[in-house]
């Protein structure tokens, strides 16, 4: 059983102390909460790496097989957009274009490179 | 006393936080700024890729002086693209350009093998046969005269090789060799007149000089040099009036040697392209590794000479071995192999190719003339002991342009730098 000292004295914060500290506390917090709001939203989203991933690894096919061709592709929820365009009318050289996009049709990342055309 | 001092806690508090929030500031700047510098850097590298192609895919003459352009005609796509000539292949020098970023590479460039003109053996139609005696090997396709193929009985020994004579198919040549390409061997004349100011000797036990830079060049003169205990590579060219002697101790890295006439000695490593007017001598256990070129081109009249190429016993060649002669004269060019010499890659004798025994061609021949010495006997149109394997060559190689069984088609020889 605890037995209490009634001679002892605790001694409690004022009124005015506590409010300020409540008020200092939250402003910390909301600021802390902001900052981290900020670098979450400014960081670099893994959604970006992966569709810059893919795009390279269309691209590393896309020259594999020469290809000249416009395609449409559906991979991992993005919607790869393949663009060939002739390269300064040497027809040897074609412009590949790659954009991906998410499901809500954002443009999420984009790669262009010259190839060589297989005959 | 218990105290209460919750301001104080709660600046202890915030201080944490504080820092907390910081530590999240600092490692977001420190990703997004590393992963802006590996985009760029991919961005740069797709930007020389593709320079690379457009070198890959122009004509040998395409940016010979140098060009920067903007790829896409976008902001950070700027490339400068530059060719430059060396000896038997191209040299391709690709940079790309972002604010203060810079990638460059430097390539070797070499054609693809046409496979329908593509022979072990390819011999002129001197209006008499080819003779196989001995343990003769013929595989792959063979240009033949018009006479034929046929066993012979000769220096004691029989026909021991395959009853059909060639592995592959026969085809019936021409009285001359398919020509050897004409703006190449313009372009080879260029750097063999080669007007430009260089130094007159080798004062360095090693020059390495990037194809970023300048060529540099070394004017040996009149006087008969020998390279010796010296290391030289990259965009070096040696050129002499005379007699160049290269020593077992120098190491020579795809870098070109012009001569009147140029000697090799015993044991020798290296890749180099050696080209002459007189002759060249490879002596014996000597090895050269891919790319390596030995050459004899003659673009002037040369009366009573016969320039040569002599390749002593137990030699390795990989790469190519041609005879160029403007003006026919009475006295004819000589491509003479030792005995055990083994030869990766092609020959293009112009007129005539002498064997001795057991000689190994791993790849082609163009032959004008075929000759088998053995002591001091000479047969014309016999091969002894020879073996022309055309499968043994390996799948990646590459020919020069100056070839004629040289497709259209590029492709990257070597890479030479990078950053």
């Amino acid at each position: 059983m605890v037995r209490i000292k009634l001679n002892s004295r605790v001694k409690a914060s004022t009124m005015l102390e506590v409010i300020i500290a409540m008020v200092v506390i939250l402003v910390v917090f909301v600021i802390g909460m902001m900052i981290f709001t900020n670098v979450l939203k400014l960081s670099l989203s893994t959604k970006k790496i992966r569709a810059q991933a893919l795009l390279g690894g269309f691209m590393l096919n896309a020259e594999r097989a020469g290809a000249n061709s416009n395609q449409l592709f559906t991979v991992d929820g993005f919607r790869i957009q393949q663009e060939a365009s002739p390269y300064k009318n040497d027809s040897d050289l074609t412009t590949i274009q790659l954009t991906a996009y998410d499901q809500n049709q954002q443009k999420v990342a984009e790669l262009k490179k010259i190839i060589i055309v297989q005959p | 006393m218990l105290k209460a001092s919750a301001l104080y806690i709660v600046i202890i508090i915030a201080l944490v936080i504080g820092i907390l929030c910081s530590a999240v500031i600092v490692a977001a700047y420190f990703y997004r700024n590393e992963y802006q510098k590996k985009f760029r850097y991919d961005r740069l590298e797709n930007n020389v890729s593709s320079g690379i192609n457009i070198l890959l895919a122009g004509a040998d003459t395409s940016n010979s002086a140098g060009s920067v352009f903007s790829l896409f005609n976008n902001d950070a796509d700027s490339v400068s693209l530059k060719r430059l000539s060396w000896g038997l292949y191209d040299v391709g020098i690709v940079k790309a350009f972002d604010q203060k970023d810079t990638l460059y590479k430097t390539l070797m460039i070499g054609h693809t093998v046409d496979s329908s003109k593509w022979a072990a053996l390819y011999m002129a139609d001197r209006e008499y046969p080819l003779s196989l005696s001995g343990k003769t090997i013929i595989k792959g396709n063979a240009w033949l005269p018009k006479s034929g193929i046929t066993e012979a009985y000769i220096d004691n020994k029989a026909y021991e090789g395959d009853k059909g004579l060639v592995i592959g198919h026969k085809y019936t040549s021409d009285k001359n060799l398919p020509p050897l390409d004409s703006n190449r061997l313009t372009q080879m004349a260029l750097l063999f007149s080669g007007k430009r100011p260089g130094d007159s000797s080798i004062n360095k036990d090693s020059i390495c000089n990037s194809f970023l830079s300048d060529t540099r060049v070394f004017n040996m003169g009149k006087k008969i040099d020998t390279l010796k205990s010296v290391t030289l590579a990259g965009n070096v060219i040696i050129r002499s009036d005379t007699t160049i002697l290269i020593d077992s101790s120098a190491t020579l890295d795809n870098v070109m040697v012009f001569a009147k006439s140029i000697f090799v000695k015993p044991g020798f490593h290296g890749k180099c392209q050696l080209y002459a007017t007189d002759s060249i001598g490879i002596s014996q256990k000597c090895q050269f590794t891919y790319p390596s070129c030995i050459g004899i081109v003659s673009y002037k009249p040369s009366p009573g000479l016969s320039p040569q190429i002599k390749i002593d016993s137990n030699t390795t060649f990989t790469g190519i071995i041609f005879t160029y002669k403007k003006y026919k004269g009475t006295n004819s060019t000589i491509i003479e192999i030792g005995k055990n010499v083994t030869i990766s890659g092609q020959i293009y004798a112009q007129e005539s190719l002498k064997f001795t025994d057991s000689s190994v061609i791993s790849g082609s021949v163009f032959a004008g003339d075929l000759l088998y010495k053995k002591d001091f006997k000479f047969f014309r149109g016999y091969l002894i002991d020879a073996h022309f394997n055309v499968n043994l060559l390996s799948p990646y190689y590459l020919t020069s342009g100056l070839i004629p069984v040289a497709a259209k088609k590029k492709k990257v020889l070597q890479w030479l730098e990078s950053n």
